[in-house]
């Protein structure tokens, strides 16, 4: 019965020799290569990747996959007897049409092997794209797009020919980072008792500030209302959410433990009569 | 052994391998733990530290036969675990005329590892500062090229038995200047995994350091080398921290 239906579909011819069973026999080659790519591509993500770097385990995935897609698609094409050297010839032309046709695509995929090759990004970096106004955790070089999460926990595709192009800042190349922030004490306040009283205040209570390069303090301005102090600390780079969003807290409490004013903005009027 | 704090005697727990039968209970400065059994095989993990900040554990426990070990262990792990590098900054200068030698002690900061001792297997259950005000971060060299370190201000000790129980081990280092002219020194970084540690009681000793002043080629440097020590103090287990997951299985809920 199954050997009749397969004769049968041997004998419906579609295109010169390509009868209905040569194209289902290509079409399940296909059908195995992908479920065999995914398999392979699954496997290595449980035993292997684990204990690679995130970038390398994603290229050599990515390799695995279309690897043994493209050897699939070579089995499928020697099956349905398509000679690949008149595609060859075609190819030229074909692909200067294709080539107008989707500059954009190519382009994106072009400035993908740029990115995975030139690396200025690495997968689970914490990188800025300042012209894009975009900053996150980078998820995945793609071959047309790159992904990057944000620190709201959305996540941007962004084509990899703007990625390229972009400046890119990354986070997470230095040992250590520096946090700052801005304060001002009053005028009738010391100057170097308030540094004092706020670089003890950092040291003690916010331990992912280095000692060693000490908290630096700069005098900004002399303001309308109050001299203002530029603060800079250095933490590990991994730790900027320890410091950063408490270091304004950890100012103004140094200041209101030691009685130091911080001045709210002053403006004397003269009017005509005095 | 007994220490007076400011307004009263505190009973501290010394260093060492206790037996985990129904209840203990360890007291270290600004710290409690205390272990409960809570039924044939499992028992009930409690600390609070200085900060007032709590941990509790369920131990599931194959024999009846389990001990605890607390010991010093090498303080890398408060704030945060971020590096391997100890940068010992010593409170006075040491110099050392044209080819000469000293051996000094310091006191190197420690910080105390909570182990469960079952079959001759050593597991890290726990670790605890007693000083957290002083466990923190410094930075050797440049920011984009720089060491990451814990970074500990530190002064001299007279011998092994002269440190602060609980928050210091002693360290030798001895300083060697091969060179042609004299070389003041004020700090030393290095890996300090290396580094084993020793307890008695309730103190710590740690592996030396053999500092080693050369020229190589036009530029002078500081070569520095792990001493082990030869002690019939207890050899501390090393502690992993093995909490960090790189990997998940599957999520249960």
């Amino acid at each position: 019965m199954i050997l009749e239906f397969l004769q049968s579909l041997s004998e419906m011819q579609i295109v010169g020799e390509l009868t209905l069973l040569s194209l289902l026999i290509g079409g399940v080659i296909m059908a195995g290569g992908v479920i065999i790519a995914k398999i392979a591509k699954l496997l290595f993500h449980k035993y292997y990747a684990p204990s690679l770097p995130k970038d390398t385990a994603q290229n050599i995935s990515k390799l695995i996959y279309f690897g043994i897609l493209i050897i699939s698609f070579l089995g499928f094409t020697s099956s349905q007897g398509i000679d690949l050297s008149g595609i060859m010839v075609a190819g030229g032309i074909f692909a200067v049409v294709i080539g107008f046709a989707t500059q954009s695509v190519v382009s994106n995929l072009i400035s993908g092997l740029f990115l995975i090759v030139e690396k200025p990004a690495k997968h689970g970096d914490t990188i800025e794209l300042p012209d894009m106004g975009i900053s996150g955790t980078l998820l995945d070089i793609g071959t047309f797009s790159s992904k990057v999460r944000r620190f709201d926990g959305t996540v941007t595709r962004i084509p990899n020919e703007k990625f390229f192009t972009s400046n890119i800042r990354s986070l997470t190349l230095s040992t250590v980072r520096r946090a700052d922030a801005t304060v001002g004490i009053s005028y009738q306040s010391e100057i170097d008792h308030a540094i004092l009283v706020m670089k003890n205040e950092i040291l003690q209570t916010m331990p992912f500030v280095l000692q060693i390069p000490e908290p630096e303090f700069r005098i900004e301005e002399l303001g309308e209302s109050s001299v203002n102090i530029h603060v800079y600390v250095w933490h590990p780079r991994d730790d900027w959410s320890n410091t950063q969003p408490i270091l304004l807290n950890t100012l103004k409490r140094a200041l209101d433990k030691s009685g130091i004013e911080i001045p709210f903005p002053q403006r004397v009027i003269w009017t005509g009569k005095d | 052994m007994k220490i007076m704090s400011d307004n009263s005697e505190i009973s501290f727990s010394n260093f060492g391998v206790y037996n985990l039968d129904d209840q203990i209970e360890l007291t270290l400065p600004n710290t409690m733990i205390k272990f409960n059994r809570i039924s044939e095989n499992a028992f009930s993990y409690y600390r609070e530290n200085s900060e007032g900040k709590i941990v509790e554990k369920i131990i599931p426990v194959k024999s009846s036969d389990v001990k605890i070990e607390l010991a010093p262990i090498r303080p890398l792990n408060y704030p945060a675990r971020r590096t391997t590098h100890l940068f010992l900054q010593f409170d006075k200068e040491i110099y050392l005329s044209e080819n000469s030698a000293a051996s000094i002690f310091v006191n190197c900061p420690i910080e105390i590892g909570v182990f469960l001792v079952h079959d001759s297997n050593y597991d890290s259950l726990d670790w605890v500062t007693c000083d957290p005000l002083n466990s923190r971060f410094g930075l050797y060299g440049s920011p984009d090229t720089g060491t990451l370190c814990k970074y500990a201000k530190v002064s001299m000790a007279t011998d092994y038995d002269d440190s602060d129980p609980y928050v210091e081990a002693v360290m030798q280092i001895v300083v060697e200047n091969t060179m042609s002219f004299g070389q003041s020194i004020s700090k030393v970084v290095f890996p300090i995994t290396d580094n084993s540690l020793y307890y008695q009681n309730s103190k710590a000793i740690i592996d030396g350091l053999k500092i080693t002043m050369k020229k190589r080629a036009a530029v002078n440097i500081a070569d520095v080398q792990t001493i082990s020590l030869e002690t019939d103090w207890s050899a501390s287990p090393t502690w992993e921290d093995k909490t960090a997951s790189t990997h998940m299985e599957m999520g249960l809920e």
